[in-house]
């Protein structure tokens, strides 16, 4: 099942399936790039940001940008 | 020969596959504090203990400082030294490098203390080392010490939401918290924010609304007691003025993308290396400043300017903010150093509501002349626009500030 | 000899810098504050060597105006060579920098910092191997303690451009 990774709950992993174009460039020396696999570990309420981990990185991205990425989740 | 992200990533998952074995690891006690402090469940809480902390901490220890040693050094020694020592009591150097003095009974007086002796020497020199040096050393001690800890992303994904509101977002809180210390260097770090309108709008506001290290220790060592009120005042306008330049000024406003580093030890040295160079940098600016300020403001007493600024303002002062005249003085001296006009407001006689008032006004009305002159680096365009939104800031929110008083019935 | 140090924000840059430089350090403009960068000397084999602490950025493509400074420090800076330092524990993303800045023809060494941190979290990196793909020195350092510093300034003199296209055959090539 594919999902917005905004739309992804606390604790759910996935596997990234696309992003969407010019914000590949921005995510990309973050380490977050299609293929790679991700876990959601905090949503902060009232359209805050999330924070995801990747490669043993934390990293945080606003919810507008999180609505661009989209996750394969790991069923 | 380039690679495009896709080719450039493709390359590093085979290199990767071939050196790197990632082994059997377990969630470390740090991994959890890490993940603990910025669930918003958990997060919120720890972070307004955190702020409180460093609030108390910064509290009684320029407290202790300040009036438990620097007090009593300039009030009972140094003063009554350079009263008796300086040559000319009563002419005109004296007055502006020592003492003004005073009235009492119909016979001039010399002061009993160094808030009030207005002088270069007395006044100046106690603010800058007595005040403002405990204050900011504190300050910029744990400022270094959330930053090393590895504290301050976790604050900005935490805060995010709320500046959002404003057109900015989380990693804002650096810039603005670095301001506290002194306003220059939170200039310079409006550069982590994106477009041009994010930058504004933060140079704006912080230049704005957030008062400086000096004047928070001069304010904790003075008015103690309308601290809260003030401060108060200033975060209302922080995020009421944000919210309206969000809305007019053009440009985007990205989104929030950042790194969240896992928590480290401090190292000492490195902590020491970055409070000395912040305070090295602050009192290149504070020291000439507030012994300048001091003087200008001395001379401009003096020669009567400010006596005829005073009465030409009154209408505005009295009538549209309801201060006294006398604010004019103190005004006019925080353009150069904002902790001096607090200090001189400080022995003026007034209301505590209008001493509120008074203060948030030193506070928004002008950006010391350092950070004025650091704005102009970033651009004159950029400078002139945070002027207009100034005067247009210091007039509604003045005014506003006044208007609620007169409803709660303490103007 | 000129020689930048880059890599991304938190990887204990600064920490480097200051291990390798003397006291004649200069900030360009106001200290403290996270974006303009400290310019140091250090010796290396009786020549002096001029270190500049470039501000930290994830990749050429900056995102906001301190990377820009990073990016326009590379870029303004031809002649020189470039200590790439790398968090060991998150070495995918830190190679990703590393080859960008080879990619625009620097010689590069790499510093695999914060290496006990990757030990403790088990991960094992094949430096040999990393070094024959790359076709750079790759030196393992812990830059709080100082090891693997001296390592890495001996190791300067062997960095040169690489081509990328060896680096692609060397791994196998693209897919």
């Amino acid at each position: 099942m594919e999902k917005k990774l905004s739309e992804m709950e606390y604790e759910e992993e996935g596997t990234v399936t696309d992003i969407e174009g010019t914000l590949r460039k921005k995510v990309a020396g973050m380490g977050i790039r299609v293929g790679k696999r991700l876990k959601m570990i905090t949503k902060q309420p009232v359209k805050g940001p999330v924070v995801v981990v990747v490669d043993e990185a934390n990293t945080s991205l606003g919810l507008n940008i999180a609505e661009k990425i989209i996750v394969e989740m790991k069923s | 020969m380039k690679l495009t992200i896709d080719q450039r990533w493709d390359l590093i998952d085979k290199i990767a596959k071939q050196t790197i074995t990632f082994g059997e690891y377990r969630h470390t006690l740090k991994d959890a504090i890490g993940e603990f402090t910025v669930k918003p469940l958990t997060g919120i809480p720890i972070a307004i203990a955190v702020m409180y902390a460093f609030w108390s901490i910064f509290g009684s220890f320029a407290g202790f400082f300040t009036d438990g040693f620097f007090v009593r050094l300039f009030d009972a020694y140094w003063l009554p030294w350079l009263q008796e020592v300086f040559p000319g009591q009563g002419g005109w150097l004296y007055t502006i490098m020592v003492d003004a003095g005073g009235i009492e009974g119909g016979e001039f007086v010399l002061s009993d203390n160094c808030l009030e002796s207005f002088g270069v020497l007395t006044s100046g020199l106690f603010v800058a080392i007595g005040v403002v040096l405990p204050a900011i050393v504190i300050f910029y001690l744990m400022l270094a010490l959330l930053e090393d800890i590895g504290y301050m992303p976790r604050l900005a994904v935490l805060i995010d939401t709320m500046l959002h509101k404003i057109g900015l977002h989380g990693y804002a809180i650096v810039p603005t918290i670095l301001s506290l210390g002194c306003n220059v260097p939170g200039v310079t770090a409006t550069r982590i924010l994106e477009t041009k309108k994010q930058r504004f709008i933060m140079m704006t506001l912080l230049a704005i609304f957030i008062p400086c290290g000096a004047q928070i220790g001069i304010m904790q060592d003075v008015i103690p007691g309308l601290m809260g009120w003030i401060l108060l005042y200033l975060i209302i306008g922080y995020f009421i003025f944000g919210y309206i330049l969000n809305k007019i000024v053009p440009g985007k406003a990205p989104e929030f993308l950042i790194d969240v580093p896992p928590y480290r030890r401090p190292m000492l040295s490195n902590i020491a290396k970055k409070v000395w160079g912040r305070i090295a940098g602050f009192f290149k600016v504070a020291i000439p400043f507030v012994l300048l300020g001091a003087a200008i403001v001395g001379v401009l007493y003096q020669i009567g300017v400010i006596r005829f600024l005073g009465d030409a303002l009154a209408p505005v002062f009295v009538g549209w903010f309801g201060v006294p005249k006398e604010t004019a003085g103190p005004l006019i001296a925080a353009f150069l150093r904002k902790d001096l006009a607090v200090a001189q407001l400080s022995v003026i006689e007034m209301t505590e509501y209008q001493m509120i008032t008074a203060v948030v006004l030193v506070s928004i009305y002008f950006p010391c002349v350092a950070t004025f002159a650091m704005m102009l680096k970033e651009g004159w365009k950029e400078l002139l626009g945070a002027m207009a939104v100034l005067a247009v800031v210091v007039f509604a929110y003045g005014g506003l500030i006044h208007l609620i008083g007169i409803l709660l019935g303490v103007a | 000899m000129k020689v930048l140090l880059m890599g991304h924000p938190n990887v204990g840059k600064s920490v480097f810098f200051n291990r390798l430089t003397g006291a004649n350090v200069t900030e360009s403009n106001y200290p403290g504050t996270t974006v303009d960068f400290t310019k140091g000397y250090m010796k290396i084999d009786g020549e002096d060597v001029e270190l500049i602490d470039v501000p930290g950025t994830f990749s050429l493509d900056p995102k906001d105006k301190a990377e820009e400074v990073a990016v326009a420090i590379l870029y303004e800076n031809k002649d020189v060579k470039v200590i790439c330092v790398i968090d060991a524990s998150k070495i995918e993303r830190g190679v990703y920098l590393a080859l960008e800045i080879l990619e625009e023809g620097y010689p590069i060494v790499i510093a695999l910092n914060m290496w006990d941190a990757a030990v403790d979290k088990n991960i094992q990196i094949d430096i040999n191997n990393l070094q024959r793909i790359l076709g750079v020195a790759v030196v393992p350092t812990v830059a709080i303690s100082g090891e693997g510093i001296k390592e890495l300034t001996s190791r300067l003199k062997e960095a040169r451009p690489v081509e990328i296209d060896d680096i692609i055959r060397n791994a196998g090539g693209l897919t």
